[in-house]
């Protein structure tokens, strides 16, 4: 994976585009505040009380599971390698059902049983595990403050290029506004401005997506017009070959069962009844919140090859440049506070895993548990964020060194652990902490080495999915080994719920 | 049946690691590491959803079909484009709009679950999925760890105060005797 946004985005100063984001702003302001004063417990904080509706936890799901990285990275990433770059967000149609199928009931039941706040609290209460708890809570406070920075950085960048305010001002607006409403209102406050964010991007993508079928002469053109320059480019591997699509593919898929700002949320309907829309809708909105990633790229590499566009400075540039040439401001103007939108959304999910983890998860796994949850899981809000925002004006390279790995490392040590400990009365607590320390030496000592150049991964291969699949491998290996205990390690309760 | 899907999980994560174990050998690349990943994935993801779908061990069989319908169509889609020679160029054939192997990929894989998957997990909802039975008994089980909880609770309390309580007592028994004339 690449980071967020690898350049400064063409100045975007003008009148219109910030009046859209100022009045966005206000919004989320209004949002918030009423949110905010709506959260009185831990409950509240964390898991929005167990008390959303269908829609609401659908679209802010879709929000939460698109960074900024869908509306500028990931464009520019199909820009450069051509379809490739697609497989990342390909598997979205199995991915929903995925997470229906194997989590969405069994975590919903977990939280009406146990009353749990968290992922990691599944995983310990799945195998009676205070190691396995703390380990998977640790996981997911390393990775966070990586997340958290990579896109703080990012809106950074947005904000400075729409209010002239330069970079390091902007990554602190950008804080500043996040940690408001996520420290005041926790994530009651995050899923109703995600539902604004994901109204916005949702809208902002049809949108973009007419306008680049249009300026491209609609999608035959498009096609034929880069076939006659660049075969290569639409070719189903694009220029990358078929081992690095396919294991995007791998990553992205599998690895969607263990993104705990995203999954989390399952806790959060109030009737585990009305799941059975869910899916449905959930798949229709990420699938519209995806044309842009799909149809921009696109657009711009037939624009430039006709000379309708003239050639970009970086990948990056493709979805600002074809936005302020080819739609009008207005449109321009809503997709770059869909931008915004899709990272605060995901940053907001981000600072309240990462508080979770550090105020209730690693206090439990040690057998204490803090009193004044609330008012500890708002100054850690606070503690991460301002870590996160400082690390993120320190350097760029350590930046992205930081973003790279968060996808991989939640997925290697919360997937194996948890989607198939919750239906695999075979699978040991032995397995599961086998698994989750090795999703994170793989991550950290493979993305490591990369990093400094001291080993270079075979083409097509990433340190995502050998961790992925490693973690899988040795989850299944040992849990075979010690099978004798499996048994005597599960609750009455928990083995109930694994059951229906 | 879940002795199977399990072993079609663990299969299918075999082929994944043999496509990656494959890019470490020495030589050239091995021409079919990519159809491990563009068969085993796909295995992953339906066994995966087969697992969830599992109750009380069995698959019931308009599930079962679909997803080894959905396994075989997504697997064949990666499988046909990677077989297929590649006419990218000028004058290929377009398949609503894109080349043809990119179509089969991006609408095979990417569009047509969508227009399977979430009818089929509302069609299944209530009577394989989750029904008032079910909710019925896990709030019981809570019910039922809550008071265990609250009886536990209620011990250890009543079993910490009459140790205070003897305790006090201890400390008493000896000021007394102290205080009192031989």
């Amino acid at each position: 994976m690449r980071p967020l946004l690898q350049a400064s985005l063409p100045p975007l100063a003008q009148p219109v585009i910030v009046a859209v984001a100022l009045v966005y702003l206000v919004v989320v302001a209004a949002i918030a505040t009423w949110a905010a004063s709506r959260t009185r417990t831990v409950r509240d904080f964390f898991v929005a009380g167990s008390g959303i509706g269908l829609w609401t936890l659908a679209i802010a799901k879709m929000a939460a599971t698109l960074s900024g990285f869908s509306f500028v990275g990931g464009p520019g990433l199909v820009y450069a390698i051509g379809l490739a770059g697609v497989f990342i967000i390909l598997p979205g149609a199995l991915t929903n059902a995925l997470g229906a199928w194997v989590l969405a009931k069994k975590l919903r039941l977990l939280g009406e049983v146990r009353g749990l706040l968290t992922i990691p609290g599944a995983i310990g209460a799945r195998y009676r595990s205070p190691a396995a708890h703390g380990l998977s809570a640790a996981a997911i406070l390393v990775a966070v403050v990586g997340y958290v920075a990579t896109n703080l950085l990012a809106l950074g960048i947005v904000i400075d290029a729409i209010f002239g305010t330069g970079l390091t001002t902007g990554i602190w607006i950008g804080m500043a506004i996040i940690l408001t409403y996520t420290a005041a209102g926790g994530i009651l406050a995050g899923i109703y401005t995600d539902v604004l964010h994901g109204a916005v991007m949702a809208v902002a993508s049809l949108a973009v997506f007419v306008f680049a079928l249009r300026s491209g002469g609609g999608m035959d053109h498009i096609s034929r017009t880069i076939m006659d320059a660049d075969p290569a480019f639409l070719a189903p591997w694009g220029a990358a070959g078929p081992m690095t699509a396919l294991s995007f593919f791998f990553v992205f898929s599998l690895g969607s069962l263990g993104q705990p700002h995203v999954i989390s949320k399952f806790y959060m309907l109030r009737d585990p009844r009305q799941f059975k829309w869910y899916l449905l809708l959930m798949s229709l909105a990420l699938l519209v919140t995806q044309l842009l990633y799909f149809s921009i790229p696109l657009a711009t590499k037939a624009l430039v090859t006709t000379g309708a566009m003239p050639p970009l400075a970086t990948p990056d540039q493709a979805t600002p440049m074809f936005l302020l040439r080819f739609t009008p401001v207005f449109v321009a103007g809503l997709v770059f506070s869909g931008v915004a939108a899709a990272i605060m959304a995901t940053v907001n999910s981000f600072m309240n895993v990462g508080a979770a983890a550090l105020t209730h998860d690693i206090p439990v796994a040690m057998g204490r548990r803090l009193r004044h949850e609330l008012q500890w899981g708002r100054l850690s809000t606070v503690l991460i964020a301002v870590v996160a925002a400082a690390v993120a004006q320190l350097s760029g390279t350590l930046v992205a060194f930081l973003g790279i790995f968060g996808w991989g490392l939640f997925a290697s040590t919360i997937a194996p652990a948890l989607a198939i400990g919750l239906h695999w009365t075979g699978a040991t607590r032995a397995g599961a902490i086998a698994s989750i320390a090795t999703g994170l030496g793989v991550t950290l000592v493979g993305e490591s080495l990369g990093y400094f150049r001291v080993y270079t991964l075979p083409t097509g291969i990433s340190v995502s999915g050998l961790s992925l699949v490693t973690s899988f491998l040795v989850f299944f290996g040992v849990s075979w080994l010690t099978r004798a205990r499996a048994a005597a390690e599960i609750d009455a309760d928990i083995r109930l719920v694994m059951e229906l | 049946m879940k002795r199977l899907v399990l072993s079609l999980v663990v299969l299918s994560c075999l082929a994944v690691a043999a496509g990656y174990g494959a890019a470490f050998l020495p030589g050239p690349s091995r021409s079919w590491a990519p159809w491990c990943l563009a068969i085993g994935t796909p295995g992953m993801l339906l066994s995966l959803m087969a697992l969830g779908a599992l109750r009380r061990g069995r698959l019931p069989g308009a599930l079962g079909w679909t997803f080894a319908a959905t396994f075989l169509w997504c697997a064949a889609a990666f499988a046909v484009s990677l077989a297929l020679p590649a006419r990218e160029g000028p004058g290929g054939p377009l398949l609503l709009g894109l080349p043809l192997r990119a179509a089969i990929v991006v609408y095979g894989v990417g569009l047509v679950p969508v227009l399977i998957l979430p009818f089929v997990w509302a069609l299944a909802f209530e009577s394989l999925t989750l029904g008032e039975e079910d909710l019925r008994r896990v709030r019981e089980a809570r019910e039922a760890r809550e008071a265990r909880e609250a009886r536990e609770a209620r011990e250890a309390r009543e079993a910490r105060e009459a140790l205070e309580a003897r305790s006090a007592a201890g400390r008493e028994a000896p000021e007394s005797r102290g205080g009192a004339p031989d």
